[in-house]
C-alpha cells in the first residue's frame, strides 16, 4: 500500500500523514529527509519530533538514495518529504542534476520493501513565477516525481488547510 | 462558520456575494476590531500580513476571531503552494496563513473550495 500525501505549506500534511500510519500494528519508520542546517530547519525539524513524540516512530534520516535505507522489510515506512529529497539529489555535488526517474525509481524499491509507505510531498507550482533555471527545473522536477508517485500510488490526498481531500482511491 | 478558499481570482468574492447578502469587509483595509464583528471578511490572508507587520499574534488573532464570530463567512486565498519565498518575513507570512487557515478550516461547519469559479465543499455540507 502506497498513499501520496500533497498540499501547499503548512496546511496538515504531516498531521494528515501521521494518522495514516495509525491505520496498521508493528514498528512504523519515519524516514526524514531534510538535512538539519540552519536556524528554520532546525525549528521544524524539533516542531515534527514534538508532533510525533509518543506516536510511535522510529526516526531514521536519510537525505539521499532513499531505496538504500535500511529497514526491516514489511515495515510501515513515513517518508517526509519529497521537496527536500529532491533538493537534496538535484543539487548535490555543485551541479544541477536531473534525476526524477532516479528518484522515483528508489521510491518504487522502497514500497517494494514496505507493508505501508506514506508519502509527504508538496505542490510548488501553483505561483506563477518566472524563477531562474535551477528553481524552475527543481519545479518541473517535483512535478514528474509527484505524477510518476501518484500514478503508482493507491492513495492520493491533497491537504487544503487541514482538511483531506481525496484525489485518486 | 464558512470559509470559502481556493487561489487568487478563482471566483470566490463572487461566490460568497451570490450566497450570502452581508456587506463584505476587506481585511486589507478593515479595523482588526471589525474583522472580529463583521458578518463577513474576505482577504484574510492580507489580514494576516498586517498583523504580523503589527507584530500580533495572528494564530492567537484567529483563535480569538473564531471564539468572539463564530458565524462569520471568511474568504481566504490559498497562497502556500509555490516555492518557498527568499525573504524571511514572506515565509513567515506564508506559514503563519498556512497554521491560521488550518485554524479557520477546524472550526468552520463549511469549507468551500473555489478553482475556475467552481465550487467544491470540501467540509460538511453545499450551501
Amino acid at each position: 500500500m502506497m498513499i501520496l500525501v500533497t498540499g501547499g505549506s503548512k496546511c496538515g500534511k504531516s498531521c494528515c500523514a501521521e494518522s495514516l500510519m495509525n491505520t496498521v500494528d508493528g514498528p512504523k519508520y519515519y524516514l526524514a529527509t531534510m538535512i538539519p542546517y540552519g536556524e528554520e530547519a532546525f525549528s521544524a525539524i524539533d516542531r515534527h519530533r514534538i508532533m510525533r513524540a509518543d506516536k510511535g516512530f522510529l526516526t531514521v534520516e536519510q537525505y539521499t538514495d532513499i531505496d538504500r535505507v535500511e529497514i526491516p522489510d514489511g515495515s510501515s515506512v513515513l517518508l517526509e518529504c519529497l521537496s527536500n529529497l529532491l533538493a537534496n539529489e538535484m543539487f548535490r555535488n555543485k551541479k544541477i542534476n536531473i534525476c526524477s526517474d532516479k528518484i522515483a525509481a528508489d521510491i518504487l524499491r522502497l514500497k517494494n520493501k514496505t507493508n505501508l509507505l506514506v508519502i509527504v510531498t508538496n505542490q510548488v507550482g501553483y505561483d506563477g513565477i518566472c524563477y531562474e533555471r535551477g528553481t524552475a527545473g527543481y519545479i518541473a522536477e517535483l512535478g514528474r516525481i509527484n505524477q510518476k508517485i501518484a500514478a503508482n500510488a493507491d492513495k492520493v490526498i491533497e491537504c487544503v488547510y487541514g482538511i483531506p481531500v481525496i484525489l485518486k482511491g | 462558520m464558512i470559509l470559502i478558499t481556493g487561489g487568487a481570482y478563482q471566483g470566490k468574492t463572487a461566490y460568497a456575494q451570490q450566497h450570502f447578502l452581508y456587506p463584505i469587509t476587506d481585511g486589507a483595509d478593515c479595523s482588526f476590531d471589525t474583522a472580529k464583528t463583521t458578518k463577513m471578511l474576505k482577504n484574510y490572508h492580507i489580514l494576516v500580513r498586517r498583523l504580523l507587520e503589527c507584530r500580533s499574534d495572528a494564530e492567537a488573532f484567529t483563535h480569538l476571531l473564531c471564539a468572539e464570530n463564530p458565524d462569520c463567512v471568511i474568504l481566504l486565498d490559498e497562497i502556500g503552494s509555490g516555492i518557498i519565498p527568499m525573504e524571511k518575513s514572506e515565509r513567515i507570512w506564508r506559514e503563519t496563513v498556512g497554521r491560521c487557515g488550518c485554524i479557520l478550516a477546524e472550526k468552520s461547519d463549511t469549507v468551500i473550495r473555489l478553482v475556475c469559479g467552481i465550487p467544491t465543499v470540501i467540509k460538511g455540507k453545499l450551501l
